[in-house]
């Protein structure tokens, strides 16, 4: 009971373990996001070739972007010119 | 003897890795296993204080990697606790001293000579890290609930996932009253954030300080909580899985149980 009246006299009205629980998540979401060249390189690589398997597309103009906000989550953005489809027959 | 090498990490310093190492050691000792501690700490060994074995120290773990001398002659054995032995860090080297290659062998040798391996491994991740991590079988990582041991914490354990290793954790230094206030997380927010399972709950106590000051093992220490709790962390450890878990609680809500129990609204 005190606590609580502690708490509205102290202007803390929340448990500050849920600040620390909310600052960890974002933290460690954060923490993983950043990613090596290497791994980026890798993963445009990759991209690519599948994303060729399907459509015929300028190679060097794909972008790959890794988005944070702090609000919501992140993104793996990726942009890239498509020039053509593949024929069926190309993509099997 | 075909043992197994645990290794003790957290990550971030100062969370207890070194009294979870020497009080999870004597238990396991005091349960019948041939247990050595390692401390891995080159050139900041502490494990020796902690365990009051600092004045026997001839050769270290560098000694004994290096083939220096026998691993027997590294191998401290521990007067209070039988079958309990330190081997200890070298205090003059640094940790680029060993490499993984050589602690792979090495582990292979402690297996056969003991049941059980504890490594302690120092804070950090870099060649310390993976000197400790590279031979063992299985990981035990220690949390204190304070924002940055956890994030340390989640590195670790992606670290010791990289290597096939699954950790388990062990939450330290738990202040029930705050836990209770909400001001401290609580270990269920830990395994929340960590996604890790929990091997035990220890909670903050004096015991542990006064241990370190006279080198006695804290798991002999009466009326010790967090010596308690070691002791039925290395019940786990040993196969017992069907020990429970015990949530450290302040004695306001002890009573409030008692008072519950009698009918005695609280």
């Amino acid at each position: 009971m005190f606590n609580g009246l502690f708490r509205k006299f102290s202007g803390r009205n929340k448990d500050s373990k849920e600040l620390a629980k909310k600052r960890l998540k974002f933290a460690l979401i954060y923490d993983k996001l950043e990613v090596s060249d290497d791994i980026i390189k890798n993963l445009h690589k990759d991209i690519v070739e599948v994303i060729s398997r399907y459509f015929e597309i300028d190679q060097e103009a794909l972008e790959l972007d890794i988005r944070r906000s702090s609000e919501d989550l992140s993104a793996l953005v990726v942009n890239t010119p498509i020039l053509s489809a593949k024929r069926k027959k190309d993509s099997l | 003897m075909d043992g197994k090498i645990i290794v003790v990490t957290s990550g971030k310093g100062g969370v207890g890795k070194t009294t979870a190492t020497a009080s999870l050691g004597a238990a396991l000792a005091l349960e019948g296993n041939k247990v050595a501690v390692v401390d891995m700490d080159i050139g900041l060994r502490n494990l020796d204080v902690v365990m009051g074995l600092e004045n026997r120290i001839v050769f270290n773990v560098v000694d004994a990697v290096k083939g220096n001398c026998k691993l027997k002659q590294a191998a401290i054995k521990d007067r209070r606790v039988e079958n309990l032995y330190l081997i200890p860090a070298s205090q003059s080297d640094n940790k680029d001293v060993l490499n993984p290659e050589e602690m792979v062998k090495f582990g292979k040798m402690l297996r056969r000579h003991f049941d059980i391996v504890l490594i302690d491994c120092p804070a950090g991740i870099e060649r310390g890290f993976e000197n400790s991590v590279v031979s063992a079988d299985e990981a035990l990582v220690i949390c204190t609930p304070e924002v940055s041991a956890v994030r340390d914490a989640d590195r670790v354990i992606g670290l010791l996932y990289a290597r096939s290793i699954t950790p388990k954790l062990i939450v330290n230094r738990i202040i029930p009253q705050m836990v209770e206030n909400g001001d401290m997380l609580s270990h269920t927010d830990m395994v929340d954030v960590l996604s890790i399972e929990l091997i035990g709950l220890v909670e903050m106590d004096d015991h542990v300080v006064i241990s370190t000051n006279t080198g006695m093992p804290l798991v002999l220490q009466k009326n010790s909580k967090a010596g308690e709790a070691f002791r039925r962390i290395a019940m786990r450890l040993n196969g017992n899985t069907d020990v429970p878990i015990q949530v450290p609680q302040s004695q306001k809500s002890i009573f409030k149980k008692i008072r519950n129990k009698l009918g005695i609204g609280g």
